[in-house]
Parts: C-alpha cells; structure tokens; sequence
C-alpha cells in the first residue's frame, strides 16, 4: 500500500515538474515576443500620422456598440465620451438592455431622442426589441439607441447592437469603459495595415481606472490605484496585455480580444452566430467560434493587438465584487473549453488548435487546480514530515523570483514604449505590487477560479453579476464614492 | 564563502539549477529596473533640454521670418535676406539640437505658405540641415530612411528617381510608403509614375495616404486615371485610380471605367460601378440593369445603389420590382433608398407602396424615408 502511495507521490511530482518547466519556458518566450512585437509596434506607429485616416473620405465606417443595464448613474456621462471619440464615420448605438431605473428616460430627455421606424434586420436571435430611437438635434446625429427586453446578458445586447450595425467593423466596449479619444482610428490601423490576411479582430490595453482622472469623459491623468486590490488588477491587466497578448500577437495566436474593448469583423462575428448569451465568458467564446468559422472556411485571418492602451475600466475594490468577477471568468472557460473540446490538439483548427487551445488547456484551465492539489500535496507531507525544508525554500524562491521578474519584465516594456505614469513615485508604487501578488492576490484568483469549476460542474444558478460600480465624475477629482447600483 | 560554494556544489542538480535561475531572475529584476530608471531620467533630461531650446528655435524663426513684413507681403523669398548668421549657434553643433531645428522648419512648414515657406527652405538649405537628411537617406536602417524621405519631401528637395523609385516597391510597409509620398510630391513630370512599376498591392492604409497627399499637393500634375484603370493589371492600383477618378470628376475615365464592369473580379466589378453611380453616368444605367441578374450580392447592391444616386426616373419599375419581390434583406433596404432617391419620378408609387407593402416592407419605406436615419 506504502508502495502505491509512493509511486503516486512521484507521478505526480515529475508531471507537476515537467508542467512547471514548460510554463516557466512559456512565460520566457512570451516576454521576448512581446518585447519584439511591443518595439516594432512603437518603431512603426511614430511614422503613422493619425489626421490622415481623421480627414479622408476613403475612412472605413465602425460601428461603436455599447450595452448598458441600469447604468443611470453615469450613462449620460459615458454617452457624452463616446461622442467625442475622433473618427470621420462611425456611429454609436447604445442598447437599453431593459434597465429598470431611468437609463432610458435621461437619454431621451439628453440627447432630444425621438422614437423611429428602424428597418431592423434579424440576423442574430435576441430577446425582442421595443424601441429605436434617434436625435432629432444634429449634434447627435451618430447616435442611435435600441431599447429592448432585458435578456440576462451582455451578449444579447451586443448581438441587437450587430444586428442594427451599419458599418462593417463594430466596436465592442461597456458604457462604463472610458475609451481614448483616438480608440477607433488606432483600432481599425491593423485592418487597413495588414497585407494578406483578413484582420477579423483588434483588440488594445485596457487599464485600470480607479484612480485615474478625468474630465468630461476624457481621461486627464494616468495613475496606478491607491487601493491594493485595484493595483494588483492593474498590474496583471498589463502582465496579460502587455506581455501576454502582444507576445501571442507575433504568432498570430491571440487567444481573446477583451469585453472591454475589442473591433470585430461584422460579417465574421454574425456567420459565427454572433455572441453566446448562455456563455459566462461571451468574448473568449465569440473569438474562438470567429476563428472556428475561419478555418473551418479556409479564411487566412489574422487577430492583431496593440500595446498602447485605449480604454479604461472601473475594477472592483472589494473583495466581494472580484470574487464574483473571477468566478464569472472562470466558469466561462471552462464552459468554453466544454463546448469546444473538438478544437483540442486538432490540426484542422492550425495554430487555434495545436496552440492556443492546449495553452488555454492547461496553463489557464488547469493551472488553478494543478496549484490547489501542489499546496494540499504539500501539507500532508509537511505533516507526514517528508518534506525537505531547504529544498523546498529555494525551490519556492525560485517560483517567487521568476513570478517577480516576469511581471516587472512586463512593466518594463510597458515603461520604455509609453511611460503613461507622470512621476517617478507612481511607477516605485507599481513596481512594489508584484512582490506582494504572490502571497496576497494569487492565492484569491485560484480561489475564486475553483469556485468557478465548482459552479460550472454543479451547474449552480447566477444571475449576472452586478458590477456595483462607482462611476467616473466630470470633475479632476478621481473615480467618485457614490454607490452606483 | 567556502562553506556556501560547498553547499551549492552538495545540492542535488535541481536545486543547483533553482539557485542558478534565482540569481538570474533576481538580476534581471534589478536591471529591469535599472532599465526603468534609466530610461525615464534620459527622456527627462532630453524634454528639458529641447524645453529650453524649442523656445530659442520659436523666436529666431518668428523674428526672422515668420514675422518679417517683406515675405508678409510675399516678396520673393530669394529677395529678401536671411541673416544666416544669427542661427550659427554653439547648440546646434550637436545632432539633436540639429534635429530639433529640421522637425520645428518641418512643422512651421506645414503651416505657412507661399515666401514664408520658401525662406524655411532657404534655411533648410543653408544650414545644411538637408545634408543631416541626405546622411540618414544613406543609413541602413528603415525607419532612417524613412525620417529622410519626410524631411526631403517636406523641404521640397529633389531626390533622384534612381534612389528613390526601388524604394517604392520595398518590402517594407513603412519604407514603401514613406517613399511613394515623397515621389508623388517631388517628381516634378510624372508623380504617378511609380504606379506603373507597383507590384506590391496598394493597401487600404496606403490608399488612405496617397489620397490625401494626392489631394493636398499643391501644383500636382493630374493624369487620367483611365490609363491604369485599362492597363494596370495590379488591382489595388485599378480601384484606386478609380476612387481618384470620383474626387476629381474625371468623365474622361469613364469608358475605362464602364470596361471594368466586364471583368472577372467581382469586387472590381463593384468599384467601377461605384464610380459610375458617384460620377451620375446616366448612359450605363441599361448595362448596369441588363447585368444585374448575373451578379453576386456585393454588385447587385452596388447597382441599387447607382439607380438611386443616378435618379434618372427611368428605372422606378425595376426598384419597385426589387423592393417587393426581393428576398434578400439588404437589396430590399437598397432598392428602398433608391425608389426615395428618385422620388421626383416615383411619388405615386411610394404613396402606393406605404400602403400596400408588407408590415416589414412598409417599416423598410418608412426607414428610407425617415431623414434622421442616414443608411
């Protein structure tokens, strides 16, 4: 029996070894892909002139398309910012995904709204819509909101947005994102810059806006959260944005274009089915069913992303809020790995399948719970005293060091290209958070990610979590404290 | 020391290998921050230093040229003196200093005209700062290349066609595009000649560019278009020569363009009937209705769409036909636009069809009809 145990006890040492080296090698090759793909982006960008696509008529049109539920609080706020966004022929169509405070009421009365005789074309299944509206002042005339029966997720308010759209390439953000003025000319580069593949998707840096200022809907002053809990989710946004995405950029292998901010191809997002309302991870799950439909219709596609960053979000600050956040996120994985296992090691899906899929797989699904098993392995042979302290203290420092160097690898391309903080004190702030991620914020992700499992296994019930944001003020102070939900 | 080194050479090779990986992971953390320390100092030092000299630059050009009553009154550049002298200062002995004065001529360039923009020329020239530009013409690296040919091409200096029409087909994005503007800005004959010798397709981007150069050079020589809309068998050079030929109204091309509607390529297709329905060639609408049955969607919209921007009256049947028997979304929606576009010839038949069309049909008239809704 002893003898079973044992062998048990080194199977599963040499796999969590053999698991550990190839993501340590994993992360190495990422942060020297991401370096290469982070300069060449900078080194091209400086001679691209952003007034020339600003003033031609030759500029594609994008639509921007915004779902908000019960988002009173700053709704008219957010609207007013995606008015000012620099682009020559866009339209914005928010989608009253069947708010019920006064959402609605204040867009009406704000921007002179009056109902319309929209020919509004099915293309995508959603729950049914009301209303649509349009200004009757000028000023607005880019404007077009749906109003429509809730449908208990974004995704069936994106998919309305789609079906309205007139351009080609849509936008997708949240009405509580704040976007950088020049989001669509920087997003839609990609698309007219690539040479012979059909750029289906785009995505940028989202940033964490906690403590950012802003006026007017422009944000006016990058700063890193005060808060510890935001500050940790600033830095990992630019671990994975930053490091992640623009190293698998180089390969053409980005796994997912953010909820937050992304521009899609209209035709490939609507032959794909558009968003999966049943999904709790709605934009990975679009992304891969784009890049499904792509091989599976022999389309050479290509998914950019850029470094700079474009949009800011409002993280939780409580640790209520994150846990629902990262539950969410989890629970979508794994139904995104359930629903499309068939991509697995498949080389009809190329890159997606032999790439991206088994990453996603066992460096993103499994990670949580290959670390949960390592820490129970752990104190039962501390307690069984088997356990050689010395050896396992280095072997720990190292997992600590490289987690270290890896982020401020991050940070520091991040800082040679774009330098987005004013002061010196700002940048020692963020530099310091990785030293404590490993023992405060790491160990509540694998937490919340297991739960997600949990969930997903059990098929537990929830509803959408509520944000309960705090909103962003017109004034240069910093996000306000007014409970927002 | 030497009991350390024995505990390290003791260690199994695992260990041996985490403490190897720790030191450098440790050390690559500390030069990563070095990097940032370093990296910021240097960019603050350097907007100091052109902080204080961006202002020295700014008045010696305000008063000197910018404000000189003579090039004002558009004297001839080469009338009026340039005190050369004044702008031999000690800084600008240093290649960033030099830099800085190219990039401030460039901007106030771009932003003056006429004798005023020549004497930044003058400048330009006697200061030798076109020899700083010629050097980085000759540099290995793109993106100098690519900074000399902005410099040139903004300072109007001549670069000669051997040098720069190769780059023109560089497999370099940036490369390439950088030198089709500075060709198209200073060939002096033919500044559309590289779209001859173009190999590489003209992407959107590039398109967006050109056109903008295209448009925005003063004194340009425009060709017809009608020359590479027949010959060039570069297809992105076909359809962009196209859009050139609606911006400039060039009717002259449109025999070349009414060809393209017998071509192979759909998406050609669709562009030369674009063109045809922007420049209001009422003489294609037969051909275009005589092809519509055997096109795909894209061009079948694309004829809609011409009907209605021609609105010549004479097709209203076809559009009706259209809008109601169609079962495609989109060609009834076009066909809809374009019944409302020609509403001077068709207003009995809109009455008509408000109210005898289907509820989803009458929604689409209404849609069409309703001017806050713009497609």
């Amino acid at each position: 029996m002893g003898n079973i145990w044992e062998t048990i006890g080194r199977f599963y040492e040499t796999t969590v070894f053999i698991y550990g080296t190839v993501l340590l090698i994993t992360y190495a090759l990422l942060a020297i892909f991401s370096m290469i793909s982070v300069r060449a982006y900078a080194r091209k960008d400086k001679f691209n002139q952003e007034n020339t696509l600003l003033s031609s008529p030759l500029a594609p049109g994008i639509t921007v398309l915004a779902p908000a539920y019960n988002e009173g609080l700053t709704i008219i706020f957010n609207v007013r910012s995606l008015l000012t966004l620099n682009y020559p022929k866009y339209e914005i169509i928010i989608v009253n995904d069947g708010s019920t405070d006064n959402s609605l009421e204040q867009m009406i009365s704000e921007f002179e709204l009056v109902q319309v005789d929209f020919a509004y074309n099915i293309k995508i299944q959603t729950k049914p819509v009301r209303k649509i509206f349009k200004s009757t002042n000028p000023a607005y005339a880019k404007l077009l909101v749906i109003d429509k029966v809730n449908g208990k997720s974004k995704a069936d308010a994106v998919n309305a947005g789609i079906n309205a759209a007139t351009y080609d390439h849509f936008v997708c953000t949240d009405v509580d994102c704040i976007l950088h003025k020049n989001t669509l000319l920087e997003l839609i580069k990609p698309v007219m810059q690539e040479e012979k593949k059909r750029v289906i998707a785009t995505g940028a840096t989202l940033r964490i806006a906690n403590s950012c200022e802003f006026d007017e809907g422009v944000m006016t002053r990058m700063r890193p959260p005060r808060q510890l809990l935001p500050r940790f989710q600033e830095v990992e946004y630019i671990r994975a944005f930053v490091l992640g995405k623009m190293g698998w950029s180089l390969l053409n292998c980005v796994p997912n274009v953010s909820g937050g901010l992304g521009l899609f191809d209209k035709e490939i997002a609507i032959r794909s089915g558009g968003y999966d309302h049943s999904s709790f991870g709605e934009d990975m799950e679009l992304m891969t069913r784009m890049c499904r439909y792509a091989y599976d219709n022999k389309i050479d596609y290509a998914i950019r992303y850029i470094p700079k960053t474009l949009c800011w979000t409002e993280a939780p600050s409580t640790v209520k809020i994150f846990n629902r956040q990262r539950t969410r996120w989890a629970r979508g994985l794994a139904q995104l790995m359930y629903a499309h296992f068939g991509m697995f090691m498949n080389p009809r899906y190329g890159k997606m399948g032999l790439v991206i899929f088994p990453y996603n797989f066992f460096f993103e699904l499994l990670a949580p719970l290959i670390e949960f098993t390592g820490v129970i392995y752990y104190i039962v042979m501390s307690c069984l005293g088997l356990i050689n302290w010395p050896t396992a203290l280095v072997l720990l420092l190292f997992v600590y060091t490289y987690s270290v160097m890896i982020t401020t690898m991050a940070i520091l391309w991040d800082q040679l290209t774009f330098r987005y903080y004013k002061t010196w004190k700002e940048v020692a702030f963020l530099c310091m958070t990785p030293f404590m991620e490993f023992f405060l914020y790491h160990p509540m992700i694998v937490i919340f990610a297991i739960r997600g499992y949990y969930y997903f296994l059990t098929g537990k019930k929830s509803t959408w979590g509520n944000m309960q944001r705090r909103g962003f003020q017109t004034t240069q102070k910093t996000a306000a404290t007014v409970a927002a939900k | 020391m030497e009991y350390n080194l024995y505990g390290f050479r003791g260690s199994s090779l695992n260990i041996q290998i985490a403490i190897i990986f720790i030191i450098i992971a440790v050390s690559f953390t500390v030069l990563a921050y070095l990097s940032i320390l370093t990296g910021r100092y240097r960019a603050y030092k350097r907007e100091k230093k052109l902080a204080s000299l961006y202002p020295v630059i700014d008045n010696l050009l305000m008063d000197h040229i910018l404000l000189n009553d003579e090039l004002a009154s558009d004297v001839p550049a080469d009338h009026v003196a340039l005190p050369i002298e004044v702008f031999r200062l000690p800084v600008f002995e240093h290649k960033w200093a030099r830099q800085a004065l190219i990039d401030r001529l460039i901007d106030y360039r771009n932003n003056v005209r006429g004798a005023m923009g020549e004497q930044l020329r003058n400048l330009y020239i006697q200061l030798e700062l076109d020899k700083d530009s010629l050097k980085k013409m000759k540099s290995r690296k793109w993106d100098k290349k690519v900074q000399a040919l902005a410099e040139l091409s903004n300072m109007n200096m001549s670069i000669a066609d051997v040098t720069i029409l190769p780059l023109t087909n560089s497999s370099n994005r940036e490369l390439r595009a950088a030198a089709r503007h500075a060709y198209i800005k200073l060939s002096k004959n033919e500044p559309f000649k590289f779209f001859d010798v173009v190999t590489e397709p003209l992407l959107m981007w590039d398109q967006v560019e050109l056109f903008k150069i295209i448009s925005t050079t003063e004194h340009i020589a425009i060709p017809n278009f009608a020359q590479w809309i027949t010959y060039s068998s570069n297809k992105s050079i076909v359809s962009f020569c196209l859009k050139l030929v609606v911006h400039y109204n060039q009717i002259s091309a449109v025999p070349a363009a009414v060809k393209l509607l017998d071509s192979k390529d759909r998406y050609l297709r669709a562009d030369a009937i674009n063109c045809l329905g922007k420049l209001k060639m009422e003489s294609v609408e037969d051909k275009l209705l005589q092809m519509y049955d055997s096109q795909p969607l894209n061009c079948q919209l694309e004829i809609l769409k011409a009907i209605g921007r021609i609105s010549s009256g004479r097709h209203v049947d076809f559009l009706r036909q259209e809008f109601l028997h169609a079962t495609d979304f989109d060609v009834r929606k076009h066909a809809a636009k374009s019944i409302i576009n020609n509403q001077w010839a068709a207003k009995g038949l809109i009455e008509e069809l408000v109210e005898t069309a289907t509820a989803e049909n009458k929604l689409i008239l209404k849609h069409s009809m309703n001017p806050l809704i713009k497609y």
